[in-house]
């Protein structure tokens, strides 16, 4: 089983920590502050109260061991770089930082960074593109030309199959995935809904009204679906 | 059964069977004969919410809300796709 170590508590450090816990993958905590600490106890694995710069007591805590870093320090950027090159000379395979500036990621990446991460901007990003066209749930960009979006259903799409729709040929997308809401009657009767995935849907999977389309492409013929 | 209710009673049945559009015809139907009933604004929040129609989802459940602040339901239903 994967085994991360999540350091810095702070909103993005306390979110990511639970998320992966969520998971049920292994997640040591650590941060300077012993209420954040107290928060994380019996939510991760372990969570400890050190200083991260510390990379002595990070070797004895025995982090060279785990498989992937998230540093997430909120102010202290000379901290952050100082634990990432103490992570990466330890040998950890995966350090993934928090970055707060261009100039901060730029050093990060050469102290041996694997990923630097803007959360902020990132999703300011997605929902920005959400904002724009209602009906795009979610946007990943892929690269500059390509991307993939997750988008209701238009409605000359409805009642068809994959196959007839023939989205390759005809609009030059893949249909990777379709999510659909499942309705569902509860013990006390009311209705809530679950949702079901299917992946790498076939020819002859049909499209109902209300389906999310998760389409792959350029975004220039994303764009067409979405004006569709 | 009153009109109304027959209504109602076949969007539950649309809902169901995830025919979100058939449930709103029903359900708008609904409307002009009584707008004062949470079930009618709640339903029509569920076929909203089938179709990913989440603006008026949210309204849906906000107008039964209105009529009845204790309709749980509703209100998981709606704090769910704020969140979202």
């Amino acid at each position: 089983m994967k085994q991360f170590v999540v350091i810095g508590l702070g909103r993005f450090g306390k979110s990511i920590a639970q998320a992966l816990s969520k998971k049920n993958f292994e997640v040591l905590a650590i941060d300077e502050n012993e209420d954040r600490i107290k928060e994380m106890e019996g939510i991760v694995s372990q969570a400890v109260v050190m200083d991260a710069t510390d990379d002595k007591a990070l070797k004895e805590l025995g982090v060279a061991d785990f498989d992937t870093a998230i540093v997430s320090m909120g102010e202290t950027v000379e901290d952050s770089i100082m634990i990432t090159l103490s992570l990466k000379e330890m040998g950890l395979r995966q350090v993934i930082v928090k970055a707060k500036s261009a100039l901060h990621s730029k050093i990060l990446k050469r102290v041996g960074a694997d990923r630097v991460i803007f959360p902020e901007r990132e999703m300011a990003e997605r929902l920005a593109e959400s904002l724009a066209s209602p009906k795009i749930f979610d946007f990943i960009e892929l690269s500059e030309i390509h991307g993939i979006i997750e988008i209701v259903v238009p409605k000359k799409f409805v009642n068809k199959t994959l196959g007839d729709l023939k989205l390759r040929e005809k609009y030059r997308v893949s249909a990777i995935a379709i999510k659909r809401k499942v309705p569902i009657t509860k013990p006390d009767g009311s209705t809530d809904f679950k949702d079901e995935v299917v992946i790498g849907p076939g020819g002859d999977s049909e499209v109902i009204s209300g389906d999310i389309l998760i389409l792959l492409g350029k975004n220039t013929d994303l764009d067409k679906i979405e004006k569709l | 059964m009153s009109d109304f209710e027959h209504l109602i009673e076949l969007s539950d049945f649309y809902i169901l069977s995830q025919k979100y559009e058939e449930a709103l015809k029903s359900l708008k139907k609904a409307e002009k004969i009584n707008r004062m009933e949470p079930k009618l604004y709640y339903n029509m929040g569920l076929a909203y919410e089938g179709l990913n129609d989440k603006d008026n989802a949210r309204n849906a459940y906000r107008l039964a809300l209105e009529l009845d602040a204790d309709l749980l339901s509703a209100r998981e239903h709606l704090d769910k796709l704020i969140e979202e």
